[in-house]
């Protein structure tokens, strides 16, 4: 070992894990056999002696009990605040729920009031693909529909261009329909027609009142043969905005 | 400090957090001494050291998720806020921090710690240890550990600029590893080490300087 080197680590010759620790026989060593080194080693020593002797004239030093009081008190204040800020926090977190669920709510009360059958009739229509198809003045004479088709209204729209709002009923099956494959893609036909007419389709009208009219869906094969219906009720009295 | 150590302060803190206050009673009976005593060292003055610990704590009240276990241990955490308080409380008070420079304030301690301009203006027991000797030649441990020695100790170590007084305190009087000390003052290891060195050496020559002044009054009385 060398001056230099003994130097760069006198200071750590009592201190574990470091370099000086290490090779501390090298270093007494040396210090031994070395007039420049031997006083360095002596003042580190002593350095370290005197060091060690003040540390332990404080050790058993500590902050007044007073402090720890006070921060006790402290840490309590602090907690019951924290714990009224949390409760605080819980409050305009509920309030804002509460406010989004109001908004919500009025938001669908209006929709539901302002167009209660306009979803049953889109979700229908957006299902149908096939172009609006021909009027029923087109379906054939022998077609048992016939008389039915005569007696429709004038007023003949495609459901999914109305924009009345009703309460539509779902597709029932005509008992003489013959093409099950009008429901997936056959055309929507809003229709207004005698009540007594419904007869006609197979419907039961013997509990219904015969005179006056009604709105129905039809559901109509390629070739205008009517393949389901659901009836329409309009409720303009539900409108209230 | 083991890992052992490590996760149970972990543990307290968390229970701390949560606000219990049977933890925040052991993390301040377990650490606050060291802290104090940190304080005292760096300012000489039990008041200030007072004022220190309890910010210290206080600043744990307030935030104990700042503390980051893994950049260090609780105590070095600790330590490096005190050492932030006690720097802004010297930049308030000018006063305190007349050791790290005023020779003025260490003529009244020039016969126990001898010149500082001359033990800071050396180069330590590294440059000119040759021809004074050893301020311990003539000295036994029960020298070493009477009142007028530590006394002596404790104010060379007072004298030391800030930055070296520090690593002294952590690294010899607290008996921190280098790298507790150095995430306790956010700095490489190197950095703590070649402070304490050079720290080490300013410190044998001072106390190289005391010693002989003490001996020359002892004979002139």
């Amino acid at each position: 070992m060398d001056c230099v080197r003994f130097e760069k680590i006198v200071h750590d010759l009592e201190r574990p894990g470091t370099e000086g620790f290490a090779f501390r026989e090298d270093a007494l060593a040396h210090a031994e056999s070395c007039s420049h080194c031997a006083p360095l080693m002596t003042g580190a020593e002593s350095l370290d002696a005197a060091l060690r002797a003040l540390a332990a004239s404080n050790r058993e030093q500590q902050a007044p009990p007073r402090v720890g009081t006070a921060l006790i008190e402290k840490f309590r204040r602090q907690r019951a605040a924290s714990s009224r800020r949390r409760v605080q926090r819980q409050i305009v977190a509920l309030s804002a729920a509460a406010a989004i669920l109001l908004a919500l709510g009025f938001s669908l009360y209006r929709r539901t009031t302002s167009g209660p059958g306009v979803a049953p009739v889109t979700n229908v229509t957006e299902k149908i693909s096939a172009p609006p198809v021909a009027s029923p003045t087109v379906v054939p004479e022998a077609s048992p529909v016939t008389a039915a088709a005569e007696s429709l209204q004038q007023n003949q729209i495609l459901a999914s261009q109305s924009e009345d709002s009703a309460y539509a009923t779902t597709f029932v099956p005509l008992p003489y329909a013959d093409d099950p494959s009008a429901l997936d893609d056959g055309a929507v036909v809003r229709v207004e027609m005698p009540r007594a007419a419904l007869a006609s389709f197979g419907l039961p009208v013997a509990a219904m009142e015969s005179d006056g009219t009604v709105r129905a869906d039809l559901i109509v094969s390629a070739d205008g043969t009517p393949q389901a219906i659901r009836l329409v009720s309009q409720d303009n009295s539900s409108r209230s905005f | 400090m083991t890992q052992t150590t490590d996760l149970a302060d972990a543990l307290l803190l968390r229970r701390m957090a949560r606000g219990d206050e049977d933890a925040f009673a052991e993390v301040y009976r377990q650490k606050h001494p060291a802290i104090y005593r940190f304080a005292l060292h760096m300012t000489g003055n039990p008041a200030m050291a007072e004022d220190v610990t309890q910010e210290v704590f206080m600043a744990l009240i307030r935030d104990p998720k700042r503390f980051d276990p893994a950049r260090g241990t609780l105590g070095g955490f600790l330590f490096g806020v005190a050492r932030n308080h006690l720097r802004k409380r010297w930049e308030q008070d000018r006063r305190l921090v007349a050791f790290d420079g005023d020779p003025d304030d260490l003529r009244e301690n020039a016969s126990v710690v001898g010149s500082f301009q001359r033990g800071a203006s050396g180069n330590g027991a590294h440059g000119n240890g040759n021809g004074h000797g050893s301020f311990a030649t003539a000295t036994s441990w029960d020298e070493f550990t009477s009142v007028e020695t530590i006394g002596r100790v404790r104010r060379a170590v007072a004298t030391l600029p800030e930055n070296y007084r520090v690593v002294v305190v952590l690294c010899e009087l607290e008996e921190l590893s280098y790298e507790e000390a150095a995430s306790a003052l956010r700095c490489p290891v190197g950095t703590v080490r070649s402070r304490l060195h050079r720290a080490r050496a300013m410190l044998v020559e001072k106390l190289r300087e005391a010693h002989s002044v003490g001996r020359a009054s002892a004979v002139s009385e």
